[in-house]
């Protein structure tokens, strides 16, 4: 490995922005669970019904320290086909600490499109659990069960 | 474009670039394949996976395993080895005991250490003593740069793969890195800019250390242990190393071209007082 691969820097922390990502809105979610599908609603405000006899469900989810939004596609027969997720948020703001370095900083990096995208998204660090998105889906499983399964 | 699945007990994203949206899309798809594969192989909970098989049967006979699975255990033994038994997978027992893994169906399971693993050939495998082994401190790591390979055959040439804080980069653009330290209630600190490598980070508390190679601390706490390295396999192996030496210019990190640094919330207090 090079050195140069790993650029140094001389101080810490810093960014306004509350850690968020949007990867799709509703519309984009059912077009990559189900290409070529079209989508009615149901009695649910937050599940819409395939064309060929899937579902769609979005609901949101509460870790320890963050909200996620999340789509499961739904198989016709039950099965999950498919969890993405929609919306990932820190539920913490990350600490503002203007200095000196930044400006020199922002020049070195200004074509990196992590600029252009937001403050910070490349967050190493201890891994953290996706437990809550688990339970969240075994939660959305049963208002299936309970709500939709094989309504038409 | 950028993606999120939960995978691997944690949130795999994966950021891509340079190709038209559909065959960005395959891409993605393929690299998302990739982790989900090696979930399916070495997952500790799942009873069907080759490490779950592995641990119930390789003591008896020789269990053949997945050329992926295969490979992650070959690595597995040169770390353990070149590093003198301060990386080991066979840290089964101990995560059962203390309960951060379930016990399903291994009853007679002793504490051991990885010399136990026997290679017959290139995908079978044996046990020479009744150890169970978890691969949480590699197969994360392994899984990131199969999904990077991924991306590059389909391909990319521009990409992100973060595995919960494990994460690979690919391509002329260096990002920025940002660490998660411990007793910094979720700030993050600026670590510096990562092009064409990886970057894996552990906690103290994350970590089973079997021998004590270190005295015990509270400050270590809030210490973050990150290793820079080629792949992401080998940083996220030797993060285990660096919370059990808290030694980063140790030789073990240098024999594998890796670059190891702590993170601590009290010195970047100090500095930016």
């Amino acid at each position: 490995m090079k050195s140069s691969q790993w650029v140094w820097l001389p101080v810490a922390v810093i960014s306004t922005s509350v850690h968020a990502t949007t990867y799709f809105s509703v519309e984009q979610v059912q077009r990559a669970l189900f290409p070529g599908a079209t989508f009615s609603a149901t009695s649910l405000p937050n599940a819409w019904r395939t064309s060929n006899g899937g579902y769609v469900i979005v609901d949101r989810v509460i870790g320890k320290h963050e909200y996620i939004t999340l789509a499961v596609g739904i198989n016709p027969n039950g099965t999950v086909k498919q969890i993405e997720i929609m919306q990932y948020q820190e539920s913490y703001g990350y600490e503002v600490r203007e200095a000196s370095w930044r400006a020199q900083f922002v020049g070195k990096s200004a074509s990196s499109p992590l600029q252009l995208n937001g403050d910070i998204i490349n967050i190493g660090g201890a891994t953290l659990s996706s437990r809550h998105v688990t339970e969240g889906v075994k939660r959305i499983l049963q208002v299936y069960e309970q709500n939709l399964k094989g309504k038409r | 474009m950028r993606r999120a699945r939960p995978l691997l007990g944690t949130y795999v994203e994966i950021d891509a670039a340079g190709l038209a949206g559909p065959a960005l899309e395959r891409a993605i798809e393929a690299a998302f394949g990739a982790v989900a594969r090696v979930h399916r192989l070495m997952s500790f909970h799942d009873p069907e996976s080759d490490l779950s098989r592995l641990n119930r049967r390789a003591v008896a006979e020789p269990v053949a395993v997945d050329r992926w699975t295969a490979k992650v255990l070959a690595k597995a033994r040169t770390l353990f080895d070149e590093t003198c038994g301060l990386f080991d997978c066979a840290v089964g027992a101990e995560l059962m005991r203390c309960g951060r893994l379930p016990s399903h169906g291994l009853g007679n399971i002793a504490s051991g250490t990885f010399a136990a693993v026997e290679f017959m050939s290139d995908d079978r495998i044996r046990f020479s003593a009744p150890i169970a082994i978890d691969l949480g401190g590699i197969a994360k790591g392994f899984a990131v740069d199969r999904a990077i390979a991924a991306l590059r055959a389909h391909g990319v040439r521009e990409a992100l793969v973060n595995a919960g804080g494990d994460l690979r980069v690919m391509g002329k653009t260096a990002q920025t890195i940002h660490i998660r330290c411990p007793g910094l209630d979720g700030r993050a600190i600026q670590a510096g800019l990562l092009r064409n490598a990886a970057i894996a980070t552990s906690e103290a508390a994350a970590t089973v250390v079997k021998q004590r190679a270190r005295s015990a601390s509270s400050q270590c706490a809030h210490h973050a242990y990150s290793v820079v390295a080629s792949t992401c396999l080998l940083a996220d192996a030797l993060t285990k190393v660096l919370v059990q030496t808290e030694d980063p210019s140790a030789g073990y990190f240098s024999k594998f071209g890796a670059i190891a640094f702590v993170t601590s919330a009290d010195a970047l207090e100090d500095r930016v007082a």
